[in-house]
Formats: C-alpha cells, structure tokens, sequence
C-alpha cells in the first residue's frame, strides 16, 4: 500500500465526489432538475463539524444526524419545487444553494462564518470512505431494480404517461429529493470529518458545477458513470500537471468534446453502444441506426 | 357490476365550449363507441374523464367513487386505464419494462422494501414480469420481449401500449383509436381482442374512440356521436349509422348522388 500513501488524498476526493454525484445523479433519474445537491452536503457537513467540535457528540452519530437534516430538508425543500418544471426548478434550487451559503456566512457563532470551521478532528479513512460510497451504489442499484426504479423511468421519460398509470408524480417527487438529501448530507458530513475545517464557499458553485460536471461526463442513467465522471476530473489534473496553467481550458473542452459527441456521458454511452451492438447482431436493430 | 357515469359532462376552454354538456354511460361487459369527424371533441372526452382536464360543468361517478376532481393517478388507480392516439411509449425502454409499468397499480409491497430491495419487493418484481410475458404470449409477442419499444413497427407499438393499458387490470379501458394506420386484417385481430375483453371474458367497460365506421358497427354494442363537441345521435350501431343527422355530419349536406 506505500506506492498509494502519496495519492491517498486523491482517492477521498473520488469517494466523497461520487457520493455528491450520486445525489445529483438521482433526481436526474426521477426526471426532476434540481441542483441542490451542494446545499444539502453543506447541512450535512456543518451539523456533522457543529455537533463534534462543539458538542462533543459521537463522530458516527453526528454524521447520522448530519444525514437525517439533509434527508428531512430535502422532503422539506421538495414540496415547493415540485410545483416547478424543468429550468424554474434549477433555479430555484440554487437560490436555496445561495440562501444556505448566505446564512452560514452570517450566523458566525454557530459556523464561524466567513473565517469558517476549523478544528474538526479527522477521523475518517478512505476506507469508511469507500464503504459509504459503495454502500450507497448498492442501495440506488437495488432501489432502481424494484418498483421505485421503475416509477423513476416512466416518470422521467413521460411524466403524463406515468400519472395515467397510476404513478402518483408528487409522491416520488419528495422520494427523489429526500433521498438526494441524504446521500448528500451523508457525503458531507463524512467530508467535513477528513478536511479539518469548512468554509461556506466550499459548498456554493464550486461543488454545484464539479458535481454537474461529473454527472454530465460519466453518465447519470447507470449507477457507475457518476463514480467514473469524477475519477476523470479528479484525475485529469493529475496527469495534466505540466499543462497546469491551461487546466480550465482543458476542463471546458473536455465538456464541450463529450457533450457533443458522447451526450449520455462516457461510460452511459458505452454501455449504450455495447448494448446496441448486441441488438444489431441478433439482429433486432438495423445496423447503423441509434436510439437517441 | 357498476359502469362509468358521466353526467352533464361538458368542457370550455376560456370562451369556447369545446364540449357541451352531456350523459354517457360506459357499461361493463360492453364496447361502447364513441365517433365523430376530426376536431368533434372524441379525444377531450377522454382527457376529462382520466383528470388530464379538469371538468367545466358535470360529475363522473364510477360506482360509489366520485372522480370529477381525481386527479390522474388517482383515476388510474380506480381501474381506468387508457391508450393515446398518438403512441406514447418509453422508446429506450424493452417492451418488457413498457408494459411492467402498468402493473404499478398492483404494486404491494412497502416503499421500504423497495427501497432496500427486500424479498418482498423482489417477488413482486418477479411475478409481474411472469404476468408481463403472459400478456406478450396473448398478443403474440413474446418474441419481441427484449426489444427497445421505438424499434418496433407501428402496429406492434400499439399493441405494446393496449398490453401496458391491460397490465392495470383496468374495469375501464378507453382506447383511442387504438386500429388508427393498421390494416384491416390486424384490425380484425384486435377486434377479437376487444371482445374477449369486454363480451366474452373479463366483462370490462371497453370505450372505443374511432373514424372508421364500419370497424365500430362490427364491435359496438351501443354508439354515442359526436360533433362540433356536441353529441348529435346514440343507439345502437344500426340506428346510428343510418340515422341522417350522423350521415349529414360525416359527408356534408349536399349528398345528391
């Protein structure tokens, strides 16, 4: 294990990334379009940070509570937006983004403010890391084989349809959002146990964009193309080290390349063409046609 | 055996009354047609009952169930299940998850156990996918069960989205033009279909929207028309057909020939 020590650092940021991925990832499943993804990680994160440092609760049980917030405000935040479609609901989820950044600015005494959180005991390892991800992989996986998933598809792909089969839209709706609170508050309260201290611009638009990012470069149908859209971006600088002064431009056009030639991200599209392959040899599809 | 009331039924939209005002029963154990030129009005019919549009004047009572203000989901949950004129499948989707979707009205298991995919949970999915190939076997399909929907022909697209209808188990089934672009030998077959539901079998109240006439007086028991969103004739096929009002609205006035 001592070739990795010197990497340890990066493999973090890919496990707790994912896990904000994966959040994302789940609302886009249920065909909603909220951002709020960084909002619930930075509930999760200073109730976490707030209930260790100043209260002297259990670790563990201060990520459980930072998971139960982000899981209630995203059934919380769900009921407004779920009048809202489309453009208006993203909107409207990043002013709850920039509402929750403004009152961790403002309320100094309880998050420290502008001068942030510090002092916060690193307690967790990438293995607990890991363990959280692929726990939370298995959990979406089992949830999208079953009726859930099945109500997610229909309800995404035409939501008319779905609520004439009976799919009760609002139901899932608050289902989507909860559970993408969750999985964020998870992830950031097992980030603000790795990082020592919190800022409140950690969670504004950096985590917003890299997690969009992320999710629109691996792939947001499958459970395993957000986990490879954020190795990608962890990684790339990485390799790209000697060209460091043009890392953002490489960044934007790796987003522009992959958005117009792979549009379902690049593992999702892979999958896609391996299953279309399979389809043209037994000779359902005819050879050449895609299914958008 | 209840059937479906609708009772005074009518629909403006703004200052238009795209629907006047009228009665129509939808009986179980019969196909009950409803026709009329382009534009009459058939398709909104189908929107008020099914909650896509909120009634303007009326009451839609099926059984004891008042289902004027239901919405969609609670429509379909009453046993009312329809088709589109336009064909609105999950074109990436199998046929197999098309038609599993309809079977979410008999989902039973707790969101728990699908959230954490408990046996429960995992039986459920198994036999609905046992029920599933069933209802590919009755419309000979079954070959097609691993196909993505939007790579089937057209005909095919229909009936995958008449078998997601059934997989509801509806009472109700309101089918919009469901035979519209099919050949009259795959009509017939469907045709067939109908009946079994209805007449012969599982005594639903089938509701069959159509252009074609002769299709309608082959299968319904009793007609309703429609025209301008005002109902012009009703009776029986025989009656209906040869009654000059209906005759008038379909080929015009001067009919000298």
């Amino acid at each position: 294990m001592d070739f990795l020590a010197p990497h340890l650092p990066l493999l973090d940021l890919i496990f707790i990334g994912t896990g904000y991925a994966l959040s994302q990832a789940i609302v886009f499943r249920a065909g909603t379009f909220s951002v709020a993804t960084s909002g619930f990680a930075a509930l999760g994160a200073y109730c976490t940070a707030i209930l260790t440092v100043k209260h002297g609760l259990h670790p563990a049980m201060a990520v459980g509570l930072g998971t139960m917030l982000g899981l209630l405000s995203g059934l919380l935040l769900s009921m407004p937006l779920a009048r809202l479609r489309g453009v208006y609901q993203a909107i409207a989820s990043l002013a709850f983004v920039e509402i929750l950044v403004a009152f961790i600015l403002f309320f100094e005494d309880l998050t420290g403010g502008p001068l942030g959180f510090h002092n916060i005991p690193r307690l967790v390892t990438p293995w607990m890391l890991f363990a959280a991800m692929v726990g939370t992989m298995g959990l979406l996986i089992v949830l999208g084989q079953g009726g859930i998933g099945r109500a997610f598809d229909a309800m995404r792909q035409d939501p008319a349809v779905a609520a004439s089969l009976g799919v009760n839209p609002t139901k899932y709706h608050v289902l989507s959002f909860s559970l993408s609170g969750g999985i964020a508050g998870l992830f950031g309260g097992l980030d603000a146990l790795r990082n020592f201290s919190l800022s409140a611009e950690q969670f504004g638009f950096s985590i917003l964009i890299a997690t969009l990012s992320a999710v629109v470069l691996g792939g947001r149908r499958t459970v395993i193309g957000p986990l490879v859209g954020v190795t990608i971006l962890v990684l790339l600088p990485e390799i790209f080290r000697p060209l460091a002064a043009y890392r953002q431009a490489i960044y934007g056009l790796l987003l522009v390349v992959v958005m117009a030639y792979l549009p379902f991200g690049v593992f999702d599209s892979l999958v896609m063409r391996l299953h279309n392959r399979r389809l043209v040899r037994a000779g359902i599809l005819a050879p050449k046609a895609r299914s958008s | 055996m209840s059937s479906l009331l609708l009772q005074g039924v009518g629909k403006r939209f703004g200052g238009l009354q795209a629907v006047s005002p009228f009665d129509m029963e939808i009986a179980r154990g019969k196909i009950t047609g409803l026709i009329g030129p382009n534009g009459a009005g058939k398709t909104t019919v189908v929107n008020l009952i099914t909650g896509v549009y909120k009634l303007s004047q009326g009451r839609i009572l099926y059984g004891n169930v008042d289902l004027t203000e239901a919405p969609r989901h609670e429509v379909a949950r009453a046993g009312l299940a329809r088709t589109y004129q336009t064909i609105r499948l999950l074109p990436d989707a199998t046929v197999v998850a098309n038609v599993m979707i309809g079977m979410y009205r008999h989902q039973k298991a707790s969101l728990l156990a699908q959230l954490f995919g408990l046996p429960s949970s995992r039986a459920e999915t198994a036999r609905f996918r046992d029920e599933v190939f069933r209802l590919l076997d009755r419309f000979g399909m079954t070959r097609y069960a691993d196909y993505p929907a939007g790579a089937l022909s057209y005909g095919d697209q229909r009936r995958v989205e008449m078998m997601r209808a059934l997989a509801l188990k509806p009472e109700v089934l309101l089918l919009d033009e469901p035979v519209a672009g099919i050949n009259d030998v795959e009509a017939a077959k469907l045709g067939e279909i109908f009946r079994s539901l209805a007449i012969d079998g599982d005594g639903m109240a089938v509701l069959l929207i159509e252009h074609n006439m002769r299709f309608v007086t082959n299968l319904c028991d009793y007609v309703y028309v429609l025209d301008s969103g005002e109902l012009i004739a009703q009776g029986s096929a025989e009656e209906v057909v040869n009654n000059p009002i209906v005759v008038t609205a379909y080929l015009g006035d001067d009919v000298d020939a």
